[in-house]
């Protein structure tokens, strides 16, 4: 499918905590003018982003809005009006034509690392895969470190989605010139493209892109879910395996998304921070596609009004939240929506000791015992049996005949458990 | 008849060795404990709840006889009767406490807010409360899985049907607090029984503003702080938009429940004549 832009919005709601880290401090006051791609809140930080205006106009109110779990989360709303918006539009559709064109290698040559770091620090990237993790933090590798891989992320994290592979079909070029801004970032010498099978026509644009002279492979994997998850794909490319509790630095890799890759294009050489997304939106509506959004646009407006006992995924099947209200912006991690229309979940039976789940698990834990621990507030015990190594990808869940929660009880051990380490921490 | 001698006597010896033998390893292997340990024990009642804050009956024996004094001690399930038993054998004055009762702050009942969304993940408040704000809309309130009727060891929450929200037994209820640690909202406090059990609190924990709790909640605490200008005692304080009953100072007159607008109030006070009420008309114009 390919890629639809979707019309700016007249109205942007943009909160101020998209990404892991500190919320973004307000850098405009209500009734400023801004424009379009104009910083409206800096980031308060290192492990913070920046966050930028899609539209011009006006700022109207600096408020808590409601996230899509309902709970709130202050945002800057901006209005536009008919003049600016159509001058927005027309600037928009230029650079659409731009990023469509083949890519410019001169600029890796000519900035240093420390120019493309904060280029990408001051765009406000996070990672686009739904972790938004910022980019920056990940760039800047220690020298010590020893990274000799950058692994692109091209795997479609979740099934439903195709937001990546769109992307990659439209713009190939363009991300390989991200990524190998991306390399000069990190001082990395080489980077490799982990994407799966289904995706042919991907695979044939980047080898197409990538024919002369690129520190970049591609790696053609399995199609399978969780493929996409950081620790799978580190080891399904480069054959290394992250030990449990450490980061992908710990076997000299660095694993970023492709659309990250292509945020990072879009800083550097187009100059426009991020400010818009492509998302998938499918399921059981009318609007099936995959769409160039604004960062901001309220999803009511993307998706049309939903009847009773119809809901909204924000992100794919297996580790999506549902939204509480349509009354909430797409933000830089929301990589899907999906409608899904009459499919309560099923009641929950008793475990009948079938350990599908523990077969499942991609990170050879145990979810029915974990999910047990949780239940009874057992949180020493399972962090002894490693809850904090759960990716989350919701297999045990999927595969529970008796439909168990696993996961939902064992995000909850996950979060106490991370705290209880956090404080631990903290008092030494 | 020697075949009767022959048993009474192999069975005579073997008893007598066997006696002979748990005489020395009892005298061998005895542990010395203080007997008070278990005089202590054998007064509390047995359900290892850790509403002491220690790791179960006989531990509690054990760190009373061990620190020779009840400073900090206090068996909320036993009350002040064992506490004095306790004291008695330890041998020091019986410290006193006012008791407790567990008691809900918050009063968004069915009618007070409306369901906005279905929940269907696991039955859990504790997973609820991280998924989203729940299926009424506040981020502050009760979610009405009943996290807090699971953990009572004593069977004196219930949830209420017709309100969705946990009701609390004051006569089962120990005050040993597992509630409290239970509800992912924070919304139980042990509050002090009150003389002859006449008690006044602020049924609400909604700190957002007025306009915005009153949006989700009609039983919100809308921070006017007008019982706090009622209270005769000084008793009300109000932070965050929300007012706080301090059980220390108030008296149970009874005055700020007639004044809230919302009804956020509620007490243990028996129902008094209702006044032909006249501000009622523009009640919400102050709003």
């Amino acid at each position: 499918m390919p890629i639809v832009a979707l019309d700016l919005p007249r109205r942007a709601v943009l909160p101020l905590s998209q990404h892991i880290g500190a919320p973004a401090t307000p850098c405009v006051a209500v009734g400023e003018r801004v424009v379009r791609g104009q910083m409206v809140a800096k980031a308060a930080g290192f492990v913070s982003a920046p966050v930028h205006t899609p539209i011009s106009g006006t700022v109207r109110e600096i408020a808590p809005v409601a996230m899509p779990s309902g709970y709130p989360v202050t945002a800057i709303t901006v209005e536009t009006d008919d003049t600016m918006h159509e001058a927005d539009t027309a600037a928009r559709l230029a650079q659409i034509e731009a990023d469509m064109q083949p890519a410019d290698r001169t600029l890796s040559e000519t900035l240093t690392a420390e120019q493309i770091r904060r280029r990408i620090a001051d765009s406000g990237i996070v990672g686009l895969g739904g972790a938004t993790f910022p980019s920056t933090v990940k760039l800047s590798t220690r020298p010590d470190a020893a990274i000799d891989t950058l692994v692109i992320n091209a795997c479609e994290c979740e099934p439903y989605l195709t937001c990546d592979d769109a992307l990659m079909r439209a713009c190939a070029p363009r991300i390989a010139e991200g990524i190998e801004l991306m390399l000069k970032a990190a001082g990395v010498p080489r980077a490799v493209i982990g994407i799966e099978d289904n995706k042919p026509e991907a695979i044939a644009a980047l080898r197409a892109a990538l024919s002369d002279g690129w520190p970049i492979d591609i790696c053609v994997l399995r199609t399978k879910y969780p493929q996409g998850g950081e620790k799978q794909l580190v080891e399904a490319v480069t054959g290394r395996r992250i030990p449990a509790g450490a980061l992908p630095a710990a076997v000299g890799t660095i694993v970023n998304n492709v659309a990250t890759a292509f945020a990072v294009y879009a800083a550097v050489d187009a100059g426009r921070p991020l400010i818009e997304r492509v998302i998938t939106v499918t399921g059981d509506t009318s609007v099936r596609g995959n769409y160039l959004v604004a960062i901001g646009t309220p999803i009511g407006d993307i998706v049309p009004a939903i009847t009773d006992g119809c809901k909204v995924v924000l992100g794919g099947p297996m580790m999506g939240r549902t939204a509480v209200t349509l009354d909430t912006p797409v933000t830089k991690g929301t990589s899907g929506l999906l409608v899904l229309e009459g499919r309560p979940r099923l009641p929950e039976q008793p475990c009948i000791r079938c350990t599908a789940c523990v077969n499942v698990c991609p990170m050879g834990l145990e979810p029915y015992l974990l999910a047990n621990l949780a239940r009874r507030r057992m949180w020493p015990e399972a962090e002894r049996h490693t809850v904090t190594d759960c990716i989350e990808c919701g297999s045990c869940s999927y595969i529970c005949p008796s439909s168990r929660p696993l996961l939902d009880y064992i995000r909850l051990a996950k979060s106490t458990v991370m705290a209880d380490i956090r404080a631990r921490n903290a008092k030494k | 008849m020697s075949v009767i001698f022959i048993t009474i006597a192999v069975i005579g010896l073997t008893g007598l060795a066997g006696a002979v033998l748990l005489y020395v390893v009892a005298r061998r292997f005895s542990v010395e404990e203080d007997p008070r340990i278990s005089r202590i024990a054998d007064l509390l009642p047995g359900a290892n709840c850790g509403g002491c804050g220690l790791k179960g009956c006989r531990d509690f024996a054990t760190t009373c006889v061990a620190r020779g004094n009840l400073a900090g001690i206090w068996c909320p399930v036993g009350g002040q009767d064992v506490m004095d038993r306790v004291a008695a054998i330890i041998g020091v004055a019986a410290a006193s406490v006012d008791p407790l009762v567990a008691t809900l702050r918050c009063n968004g009942s069915c009618s007070a807010r409306p369901q906005r969304a279905d929940y269907d993940g696991a039955r859990s408040c504790a997973v609820m409360a991280a998924v989203a704000v729940g299926e009424r809309g506040c981020s502050f309130g009760c979610l009405g899985c009943g996290d807090c009727v699971g953990v009572c060891g004593f069977g004196a929450i219930s949830i209420d049907p017709s309100t969705g929200l946990p009701v609390v037994d004051p006569d089962r209820c120990t005050a040993c607090g597992a509630c409290v640690a239970a509800c992912p909202r924070h919304l139980i406090e042990l509050r002090p029984r009150g003389k002859r059990d006449r008690r006044v609190w602020v049924a609400c924990s909604n700190r957002d503003r007025g306009a915005v709790a009153r949006r989700t909640c009609s039983a919100a605490c809308i921070g006017c702080g007008k019982c706090a200008r009622t209270c005769p005692f000084g008793a009300i304080d109000i932070a965050d938009n929300l007012a706080y009953i301090d059980p220390a100072l108030c008296r149970a007159c009874g005055k700020c429940i007639d004044g809230c607008p919302t009804g956020a109030i509620l007490s243990t006070l028996p129902p008094r004549p209702v006044k032909p009420a006249t501000p009622q008309a523009n009640e919400t114009t102050h709003i």
